[in-house]
């Protein structure tokens, strides 16, 4: 509904602007956040990603069994959280449903999860709340120093994130300020703001070397939980990157544009060789989504038009592959129990159908051409080949790294495919061959939406690059012009 | 003659401002002559405790407009100001809180008349605490305040509990001799016991003996033990242990937050608005960077809730303190809002680990699968849990973000390096207090078990609990309610 409605432009939309705190300070003036919403080319295919996965882990949800209703009430307030940290607009309400995924999440996982799952929930949350905390801290600084300019007379703090975004906002004298004379070792105060922001948000994002709650979670996690959670949950990290810490700190992106173009490429390569050598399924999924998290990283750094949105399109043709290839995942699990790769061979013979259907995950996951993840990612390449002759952050060398992430890609998919599907029919471990049946009713419903979804935005990519096009390329020209005219003259 | 009827003069005028105290001063009487009664139904008692300490809330309430201007009363030793008052306010509530609590287990408390007229007692120290001008008026309070502690650690009449009540007394005791201590140095240093008074500033200010630093060191300590900020916490987590829990709820609002009022005063005399040569900045972010680290780190491996609590009310007094250390007037508001938080969510979780404790639940492990069958006691205490730790949506979080806001605006001003790392700390405190502060939900919802308990919701302990829930959400959701009301706390020495 939402999507017939929209019209691509560099605007907001669908703004919902409702005041919420408003707190006389008396001398020091007010604390103002609001309840403030609204949509544009960043969060829409986000928002539409949101309700679409979420309505495929619902239906991947459909067999829980154990305490179904509070499984339900958990997964519905984690839905909220979701749509609510990707539409708000005001940092204090970002923050808040930011935190808020945690503990339905962490509880989700705790109670319906695997064997380790304590483990894997506890690391989940402490990681987290961890990088939260360091975005709090940024926050209460920000909110301290900008000022609402549409309130003369008072001096109003706000939380607003387009006030914040505008670096003529700052009160003068205050830390954040861009002429702050404030420094701590080599950096000054808007710099180490970029870098705790940006740990924060790599954290969730996840970036190596901070990613190893994510192979936990993701084993241990139930199906629809993993598909939420890889599906959606990673994205919170590359669009606060996109609603936050690029455009308030542009100055900073242009600084550390090279260092998180570095950290996107490590995390592209060494995600990419972790998932070559992993053994159980799920955690080579993991692995593979730390890869592909690492081209939002290197698009988002390139700071050019089509490396930003190559970075928004891959989070979005990612959160459908990868829901894709966790519930298949699943698929496999829910007969047997076990997701060691070595213990299946040959299953093409037994289950044709799923062997369709993984392929098509697996060459779309590759970034093969005639799938979303192939526009993405060719968008990214543009962007990071581009970059350096218009001034941005990233070198030509990190651009002809990265693509070797496609290549490591290929390795480690192509093997698993020939291990587990071709070849003679043979099972191992615990698992009995009457257990191997091809894809249910249900099982059907989940999976040919993506994978047509998947199929479409990779041959017809036009209806979402119209939207996020318009968003990237303001986007891209704002940041490297204020990112540059700060760093000039501070 | 004229002398007298001077100071009879001056005594009728401080009676007006007066009337909370007197109310329950006539209180403890009372309480002392019904309990020579035998017939006299316990219920009768607690009713009478309670309305006696709603009462005094209410006067202050309704006689708000009085206290607006400041006023010195009885030559000058205590002043009645907004500050008091809200804090006085707060510590009426939690006394009703405490009464209400025990309301449950009056029947297996022994000495009911007098145990609460010890805790009115204590609630009447705590208000004359909050009011203090001079020293020895502070030191009269402080012992009121102590004395009846040290009784009530105790009264649960178990060996347990008089250990508890006797190391009680020995740290205590300790502890005002030190302080009384500082105190006669202070008093030689300026001559005056007004530490409010401009002799005692300019002493401050002009003096630079480091004696003098020693001695007000030696008076913070006394202060620092009664909110029970490390180093001077370790008698706590025994105390703790060893009283009822209404006691121990009592024991982590009431005392604490008096302490923290005399701890605001007394320090912003001493800081003598900025002039002095010693950084009493630096001195209190240093305990409470200390309080803070060893309160969280203590509470991990503790498998008693009491002591988790100890430790956790430890960790509370650092972030009450950073609300102090901001030396702005929004931090002392923000410490006010923060407070009430805190006492919110303090009662929730005691109400409930006492419910818990009722049914068999005594240590961690033993909540194993308590989620399953007490499915909303668990959820309520699961929200006051999340209070302490200040993850929203609960007001907790708005606590915290309040207090780091002012912490934040006091490094902007001063630029010292030791609020950075008292905000660093803090925070990073906040993702370790989470740790422990979850491992009763983390027995009671995700560790196997089965329960045996039959289940009624509609108890009073869930009602207690879903009015406080409430409250710690409105309070999210809605800070202005009480922020409206604070922000007009006109806090000047």
């Amino acid at each position: 509904m939402i999507l017939s409605a929209y019209t691509p432009s560099t605007g907001l939309q669908f703004v919902e602007h409702k005041p919420w705190i408003t707190l006389d300070l008396g001398a020091w003036g007010i604390l103002k956040a609001e309840y403030f919403l609204g949509l544009d080319g960043l969060s829409m295919p986000l928002v539409g990603l949101a309700v679409f996965v979420m309505l495929i882990a619902t239906i991947s949800s459909w067999t829980t069994v154990k305490d179904t209703k509070g499984y339900f009430i958990l997964l519905l307030v984690l839905n909220a959280a979701i749509i609510g940290s990707f539409t708000a607009l005001d940092f204090l309400l970002f923050y808040l449903f930011f935190e808020f995924m945690l503990l339905p999440m962490f509880f989700l996982i705790a109670l319906w999860g695997g064997p380790r799952r304590e483990y894997a929930s506890i690391k989940f949350f402490l990681y987290t709340l961890f990088g939260s905390i360091l975005i709090l801290i940024v926050m209460i600084g920000l909110y301290i120093s900008v000022h609402d300019p549409s309130e003369s007379g008072r001096l109003v703090h706000t939380f607003n994130v387009m006030h914040m975004s505008d670096s003529t906002n700052f009160i003068s004298g205050s830390i954040l300020d861009p002429n702050s004379p404030w420094r701590i070792g080599i950096y000054n105060a808007r710099q180490w703001a970029f870098l705790l922001l940006f740990i924060g948000f790599a954290i969730k994002l996840p970036a190596v070397p901070l990613h190893t709650w994510l192979p936990d979670a993701h084993v241990e996690a139930p199906t629809a939980i993993s598909v939420v959670l890889a599906a959606l949950l990673l994205k919170i990290g590359g669009y606060g990157l996109g609603r936050i810490v690029f455009p308030i700190f542009p100055d900073g992106a242009v600084h550390f544009g090279w260092f998180v173009g570095l950290v996107g490429v490590i995390s592209i390569i060494y995600g990419g060789l972790n998932a070559t050598s992993s053994k159980d399924l799920k955690r080579l999924i993991a692995y593979s989504s730390v890869s592909h998290m690492g081209f939002v990283l290197l698009g988002f750094a390139s700071l050019t038009t089509e490396g930003i949105a190559g970075g928004i399109y891959q989070m979005f043709s990612h959160g459908i592959i990868t829901s894709m290839l966790f519930l298949l995942a699943g698929v496999i699990y829910d007969r047997t129990s076990d997701r060691t790769i070595s213990n299946y061979s040959g299953l093409s013979a037994k289950m044709p159908i799923y062997t369709a259907m993984v392929l098509v995950a697996f060459f779309a996951s590759m970034g093969l051409p005639g799938f979303s993840g192939f526009i993405a990612e060719i968008m990214v390449f543009l962007g990071a080949f581009k970059s350096s002759s218009v001034q941005g952050p990233v070198t030509e060398i990190l651009a002809v790294i990265s693509t070797l992430g496609l290549i490591i890609g290929a390795t480690y998919y192509l093997w698993t495919l020939q291990r587990m599907f071709f070849g003679p029919f043979n099972l191992k471990g615990n698992v009995a061959i009457e257990q191997v049946y091809d894809l249910t009713r249900r099982e059907y419903i989940m999976l040919l939406p993506l994978a047509v979804a998947t199929l479409f935005f990779g041959v017809y990519p036009q209806p979402l690059i119209g939207i996020i096009d318009p968003f990237a390329k303001h986007f891209a020209e704002f940041v490297l012009r204020t990112g540059q005219s700060l760093t000039l003259n501070p | 003659m004229t002398e007298l009827s001077v100071s009879l003069e001056e005594i009728t005028k401080g009676i007006n401002s007066f009337i909370p105290e007197l109310i329950l001063s006539l209180g403890i009487m009372l309480l002392i002559l019904l309990g020579l009664f035998k017939r006299i139904s316990p219920s009768f008692l607690t009713l009478a405790t309670l309305i006696i300490s709603l009462l005094s809330a209410v006067f202050i309430v309704a006689n708000w407009s009085v206290v607006a201007v400041p006023v010195r009363i009885f030559n000058g030793f205590l002043r009645a100001d907004d500050f008091s008052s809200y804090l006085k306010v707060l510590f009426d509530i939690s006394c009703a809180f405490t009464i209400l609590m025990t309301w449950r287990r009056q029947d297996q408390q022994l000495r009911l008349s007098e145990y609460y007229t010890v805790i009115l007692a204590v609630l009447l120290g705590a208000h004359l605490l909050s009011m203090s001008m001079n020293l020895i008026m502070v030191f009269i309070s402080l012992e009121l305040i102590s004395i009846g502690s040290y009784i009530l650690a105790g009264v649960s009449f178990s060996r347990k509990g008089s250990e508890g009540s006797f190391k009680y007394f020995l740290f205590g005791s300790t502890a005002s001799a030190i302080m009384l201590y500082g105190f006669s140095f202070l008093y030689g240093f300026t001559g005056t016991l007004d530490f409010s008074s401009a002799a005692f500033a300019n002493e401050l200010v002009e003096n630079h003996s480091r004696l003098l630093f020693v001695a007000s060191l030696m008076a913070l300590a006394g202060f620092f033990y009664k909110i029970a900020a490390a180093p001077l916490h370790l008698w706590s987590p025994d105390v703790y242990e060893a009283a009822p829990f209404p006691i121990i709820a009592f024991f982590s609002v009431v005392p604490k937050l008096a302490g923290i009022a005399i701890l605001t005063r007394f320090t912003l005399a001493l800081n003598a608005f900025g002039q002095t040569t010693n950084d009493w900045q630096f001195v209190l972010s240093l305990v409470a960077i200390l309080s803070l680290t060893v309160g969280n780190f203590s509470a991990l491996g503790q498998k008693n809730p009491k002591r988790l609590m100890a430790y956790s009310s430890i960790a509370q007094s650092g972030f009450l303190m950073v609300g102090i250390i901001a030396f702005v007037p929004q931090g002392i508001h923000y410490m006010l809002f923060y407070a009430s938080v805190y006492m919110f969510a303090n009662f929730l979780v005691f109400n409930y680990l006492q419910y818990f404790d009722s049914v068999g639940m005594e240590t961690l492990p033993s909540f194993s699968g308590a989620g399953k069958t007490l499915v909303w006691p668990m959820i309520l205490t699961l929200v006051g849990l999340i209070t302490l730790t200040g993850l929203p949506p609960t007001s907790g979080f708005t606590a915290k973000l309040f207090i780091f806001s002012s912490l934040w605006e006091s490094y902007q001003l001063t630029g010292k390096a030791i609020l950075l790392w008292l905000l660093v700390f803090g925070l990073l405190n906040t993702v370790v207090s989470l740790f422990y502060y979850l491992s009763i939900p983390y027995y009671a919802f995700i560790k196997g078990g089965e329960k045996d308990i039959k289940t009624n919701n509609l108890t009073f302990e869930n009602l207690f609990g879903a009015v406080l829930v409430v409250a710690i959400l409105l309070l999210f959701f809605n800070p202005e309610l009480l922020m409206g009301w604070i922000n007009k706390i006109n806090f000047v020495l």
